[in-house]
């Protein structure tokens, strides 16, 4: 019985994982960095778990040029539902905290890993689609390409750079803030 | 015992890793004296590398070309050209409406003494002012964006040249006039003169909210040329003087006939108390403006005898002097407002003039400075000391002297005969010394030779060492009449225009974008953007406009690309026409299609790769 049941310690972690959820909703989970000889200081794509922000509309003047459809937050649906789905899941875990029970814990954290490979699966389900579904009426032709999830990529005359944000970090930080618990109240 | 051993070799081991890291082996000078003002060569005190910016904008009155030009300092590069009183197609200033509106039916001005606005006696970096000697106009120009925003026509003058000057809050800039001309510029003999012409003062006012310059009241000053003037500061604050000219009041052959008298006169007004006589009353109404005659509403305003036809009046940054230059009496006289206020007090006159009171000469003068062979001192600027900068036409230098002395301490010779100097926030109640540029009237062999007449040249010199020292040379279109220097982190510009969602005319969708015709207007509600024009997005071909002869056509057109200096133009060929939209800006221009015909339109202003296929058609059917 005492095996299946997890500690106060264990639960106070659990809360704090909540938080960072919460947390995280207010910060970019991911952005994109594009740099060119005439903008030095760089324009960016910052996507929130409900909003897209930078320069958006100079980063869209200048894909058009190559056929790259539109970034607006009507393009992206999941921008409606997504903090619906992340508050969810923090409920899920300040449950785990308040039941105390490892099955659920195993439960949320099985649900955690599939909402990440999700997301993961997404995020490079649209850099695909935005990278090689180009409009072939473009008065500049250039190949398809993906641009990573992270790191670097070189297109014409601008590189760009991927990073995850301070939202995903707050998240992968929770995560491991639910995989403690396993390891603090295993079966001795 | 041994306990010595590992704190020692810690010691030497971060003093080892210090000097790796952080010691300078690289020979030549090192440390901050490469850094130094004084040991740094003319080349480099002017060098500004790509990537730096210079430290201070010179804002240089562009003179009978009816512009300002904008240039940095130390590196005196030209950085931009601002229409104000003249079109420029360039930006297609006096082209879009509300530009050629401002200009009314002048072609031209001559744009003389800018003057920034003022905070405290202090530069503000908000606005800048700036008068029309050609066609008695003021404007405004405002310094988030660099461009005019509003102009009036000064009634009753002619010639403002005595201007601009701004008190030090920027609640008035007063204009004086060069000319006089009877109220109303009527007809009247010249033989009338001194009975029917005036030499009529305005005080202007500028609304910051609305960008409006207003007169809020005129003085029927006595029919003389008003030549230079200058704000009070501090104590003095309420009060401002001009210098004057032509007091002999003759009517041809001003070279000779108004230099024949020893004295003119400094007019020393209270701002204050002009402003309250307007309040209580006391003043007539003239031409639909309120206008105080000094012979009838009477106080406020006194003379003070000068040498005669004095040229610059400068007042001191402590605000306690003014300072008279000759011109044609070879000497500076520094007037005390202490002794003028008391003078005023006391009643302390000497006769009267035109009905205005005359100061005793004797109980205002300070000092009179006449450094040797030293002629046709113009006017004076101040460096961080207090120390004075006079310019010399006839002799062509600067003479840097004690204003609490006269002691002369230094002279410097310009190529070649300076009109006005300007000093780093040099009439400022702050000045800060560092620079000082002659603004010279004549380049002659200075530089590579265009013919027979020359540019205008502005030399830089470096007034941070015991010696002036001039270290660069710029040329310069006519006419640099005198500048403002402002150091460079006061002016706070905007990168693009803002949306302005409630503006009828703006398009910022292409859904948004159409054409409407109203009887035989046609009203084109566009968008201009990399690299395309779109002014019906739902039309077959949205870049084309297509009106009837005799149209009036209004085009609205905005730069959607809010993007810094991502700006576009706009012209139509042969229809003399041409704008510009700077990013996130809405323009109208507007026109009657008089022309049938076929006219391609095209972005004037290389904004993109593909700037060359930013075209469209205008095409104007012919009436059958």
């Amino acid at each position: 019985m005492n095996g299946k049941r997890l500690s106060a310690v264990s639960s106070f972690l659990l809360v704090a994982a909540t938080l960072l959820i919460v947390a995280s909703l207010f910060f970019p989970w991911w952005k994109m960095e594009f740099f060119a000889p005439q903008y030095p200081e760089g324009l960016n794509i910052i996507v929130y778990p409900d909003k897209l922000e930078g320069e958006i509309d100079i980063v869209n003047g200048l894909n058009h040029y190559i056929g790259m459809a539109n970034f607006s937050e009507e393009n992206f649906p999941e921008l409606q539902y997504l903090s619906y789905l992340i508050g969810g899941l923090a409920f899920l875990v300040l449950m785990t905290a308040i039941i105390r029970r490892k099955s659920f814990l195993y439960f949320v954290i099985g649900i955690f890993v599939i909402g990440g490979l999700l997301g993961v699966w997404d995020l490079n389900r649209w850099l695909k689609n935005f990278g090689t579904e180009l409009d072939p009426m473009a008065p500049i032709k250039v190949d398809p390409f993906v641009p990573p999830i992270i790191g670097e990529n070189t297109l014409a005359n601008f590189v760009t750079y991927s990073h995850l944000g301070l939202g995903t970090y707050l998240v992968i930080a929770a995560f491991i803030l639910l995989l403690i618990p396993l390891w603090k109240d295993r079966q001795k | 015992m041994k306990n010595w051993i590992p704190a020692a070799t810690g010691l030497v081991a971060g003093v080892l890793a210090a000097t790796v890291f952080f010691a300078d082996f690289s020979s030549g000078p090192s440390g901050s004296a490469t850094n130094d003002h004084a040991n740094k060569t003319n080349a480099e005190k002017v060098y500004v590398p790509f990537g730096e910016k210079d430290e201070y904008y010179l804002m240089a009155s562009g003179g009978h070309s009816g512009q300002m030009f904008i240039y940095g300092v130390p590196s005196m590069r030209h950085i931009r050209t601002v229409p104000v009183f003249s079109p420029d197609s360039a930006t297609g200033y006096g082209f879009d409406k509300h530009t050629k509106e401002l200009m009314g039916d002048y072609n031209w001005g001559d744009l003389h003494h800018p003057a920034l606005s003022e905070t405290d006696g202090d530069y503000d970096g908000k606005y800048l002012f700036a008068t029309d000697v050609g066609n008695s106009r003021a404007a405004v120009m405002n310094l988030e964006t660099f461009t005019t925003r509003d102009i009036i026509d000064v009634p009753n003058t002619s010639g403002p040249h005595c201007a601009a000057f701004v008190t030090q809050n920027t609640e008035y800039m007063f204009l004086p006039t060069r000319f006089a001309v009877p109220i109303g510029s009527e007809y009247a003999s010249l033989d009338d003169y001194s009975e029917k012409y005036r030499g009529v003062m305005s005080a202007v006012t500028f609304d910051e909210e609305n960008e409006k310059l207003n007169i809020a009241y005129q003085v029927a000053l006595p029919p003389w040329s008003y030549d230079l003037s200058d704000a009070g500061k501090k104590m003095s604050a309420d009060w401002a003087v001009m210098t004057t000219y032509n007091t002999e009041e003759a009517t041809t052959n001003l070279e000779i006939n108004a230099s024949q008298a020893d004295r003119d006169y400094i007019v020393l007004f209270n701002w204050k108390e002009l402003e309250q006589k307007i309040q209580d009353g006391d003043y007539d109404e003239v031409t639909g403006q309120k206008m105080i005659f000094p012979e009838k509403h009477k106080g406020g305003i006194y003379l003070v005898p000068v040498a005669k036809s004095p040229h610059g009046v400068d007042v001191t940054p402590d605000g306690e002097h003014f300072i008279a230059s000759g011109k044609l009496a070879p000497a500076m006289t520094v007037f005390s407002f202490q002794k003028a206020f008391d003078a005023i007090e006391n009643e302390d006159f000497a006769g009267e003039r035109n009905g205005i009171p005359i100061i005793n000469y004797d109980s205002v003068m300070e000092r009179e400075v006449d450094p040797e062979n030293a002629l046709g001192p113009l006017h004076t600027q101040f460096d961080d000391k207090g120390m004075a900068y006079t310019t010399m036409f006839i002799s062509s230098e600067i003479v840097k002297w004690d204003p609490k002395t006269g002691e002369t301490l230094d002279r410097v010779p310009v190529q070649y005969s300076p009109g006005h100097s300007v000093a780093a926030e040099g009439d400022t109640v702050n000045p800060d010394g560092k620079y000082l540029i002659a603004l010279n009237k004549i380049a002659k062999d200075s530089y590579l030779s265009v013919g027979p007449s020359h540019p205008e040249s502005m030399q830089l010199i470096d007034l941070t060492g015991d010696k002036m020292e001039v270290i660069q040379s710029a040329p310069v279109n006519p006419e640099p009449h005198y500048a403002q220097m402002i150091k460079a982190d006061k002016i706070k510009t905007i990168s693009i225009y803002e949306k302005e969602e409630n503006n009828p005319l703006a398009a910022y969708n292409q859904e948004d974008t159409r054409i409407e015709r109203k009887g035989n207007e046609v009203h084109v509600y566009g968008i201009a953007m990399r690299s395309k024009f779109i002014f019906d997005a739902k039309a077959e071909r949205p870049d084309v406009i297509e009106v009837n002869e005799g149209d009036k056509v209004f085009i609205h057109l905005t730069n959607i690309d809010f993007d810094q200096d991502i700006t576009h133009g706009f012209a139509i060929n042969s229809y003399d026409l041409n704008m510009e939209v700077q990013p996130g800006q809405t323009n109208t221009i507007e026109f009657t299609a008089n022309k049938a015909g076929t006219y391609p339109m095209y972005c004037t202003n290389f904004c993109s790769a593909l700037h060359q296929e930013m075209t469209g058609y205008f095409l104007v059917k012919p009436k059958s």
